[in-house]
């Protein structure tokens, strides 16, 4: 490499033979991810972790603009990153350890608690589904929106089941858990919430893992119940979707 | 950190094969993750191992993700002719979830610190 011109260094780099087989390695994709990753994590700590710079947005910039200036393809890259995708399943599963350590905490109120859940994540998932249906979209769309206000390891898994997209659910449940973070202060201030176990819990039912980092911000109680939102929603619509689905299915004909 | 991984890798795997025994159409990792639950709830020895490993995994989930994500705008063009049925649905459909969850939540939760006298003292 070293007899090359400087000047026509990069445009040459990518030619060379060793360089345009490491672009088609996993070595390639799981290095522009990890890198894309650092970067957004400390552009989200430089904007004081404001909703609409969440690493989801950010670390996606650079992949979206390096894979076709380097000319592989979406399905290429996702190949190379099945490592880092595989660990969704393992992550799903690790739920269960704040789900548990949450259980302990909110006892006394554990009724209300249970009914909102049920109630709030058929809401959340019916509102998603029948707006998109009457807005005429397929059912792989309205099958990729049913889970989104869950979290995405578990989101994706359920996406499955109800014939969705992957990219496509994980995107809605990105910007679900985006617009509910920056929705939550107008929101409570007009309903003049000011009890912090109704700030978290709507939080982590509606929007997630972000809303639930949202949750933290009005304090550690609320973004405990929050968590506790977020595991009993993921579960509970995990639970229900694959069996309700085939009749919603059938419904949308 | 290898404990926690063993105890979620064999978990997942415990799912896998209830649903391969029961034909449930639920995602293995999901039914993983209620067998970790139950076997936390139950007080199973080593169990606590999994912090480690589970908070890893928890606190990097967006690096989990984003590769998929990625995928809505590098093939938009699969997804363009839904895009108003998207946004609506996104955008709208999160806003009044989450308006009509902290009203029923507001509610529900004064009813039940009227009754039992505030979460706090009450349990």
């Amino acid at each position: 490499m070293a007899e090359l011109p400087p000047s026509s260094l990069s445009g040459e780099l990518l030619h060379t033979p060793l360089l345009g087989e490491l672009l088609h390695t996993p070595l390639f994709g799981l290095l522009l991810t990890l890198a894309s990753y650092r970067f957004a994590q400390w552009a989200y700590a430089k904007s004081n972790s404001m909703a609409l710079f969440h690493p989801f947005i950010v670390a996606a910039i650079p992949v979206i603009i390096v894979l076709p200036l380097v000319g592989v393809p979406y399905e290429e890259y996702r190949d190379q990153t099945a490592l880092i995708s595989f660990l969704l399943g393992p992550a799903t599963v690790a739920l269960a350890w704040p789900l548990y350590r949450q259980l302990h905490t909110v006892r006394s109120v554990w009724r209300p608690l249970l009914i909102t859940v049920v109630i709030g994540a058929a809401l959340a998932s019916g509102l998603a589904v029948g707006l998109a249906w009457w807005l005429g979209a397929p059912e792989t769309v309205v099958g990729s929106l049913a889970p989104k206000s869950i979290t995405t390891p578990i989101a994706i898994e359920v996406a499955r089941v109800t014939n969705g997209d992957v990219s496509l659910a994980a995107g809605a449940v990105a910007i679900t858990g985006i617009v509910g973070a920056l929705a939550a202060g107008p929101v409570f201030r007009l309903l003049r919430v000011e009890d912090d176990r109704v700030r978290g819990f709507a939080l982590g039912l509606v929007a997630h893992a972000i809303g639930t980092a949202r949750a933290f911000e009005f304090s550690e109680k609320a973004g405990a119940f929050g968590g506790l939102a977020l595991g009993l929603t993921g579960l509970l619509t995990a639970l229900a979707l694959p069996w309700i689905w085939p009749w919603v299915s059938s419904l949308m004909g | 950190m290898i404990d926690g991984l063993l105890i979620l890798l064999l978990f997942q795997f415990l799912g896998e094969v209830l649903i391969h025994l029961t034909g449930l159409p639920l995602p293995a990792p999901v039914v993983g993750m209620v067998l970790l639950l139950f076997a936390l709830m139950l007080g199973v020895p080593g169990m606590g191992k999994v912090s480690e490993a589970a908070g890893a995994l928890i606190r990097h989930i967006t690096l989990l993700i984003f590769p998929l994500g990625v995928g809505i705008v590098l093939q938009w063009h699969r997804y363009q002719d839904n895009a108003l049925a998207l946004a609506v649905s996104v955008v709208f459909g999160t806003l009044i979830a989450l308006l009509l969850v902290t009203l029923l939540l507001k509610v529900l939760l004064r009813r039940s610190s009227h009754g039992g006298g505030g979460d706090s003292r009450h349990g």
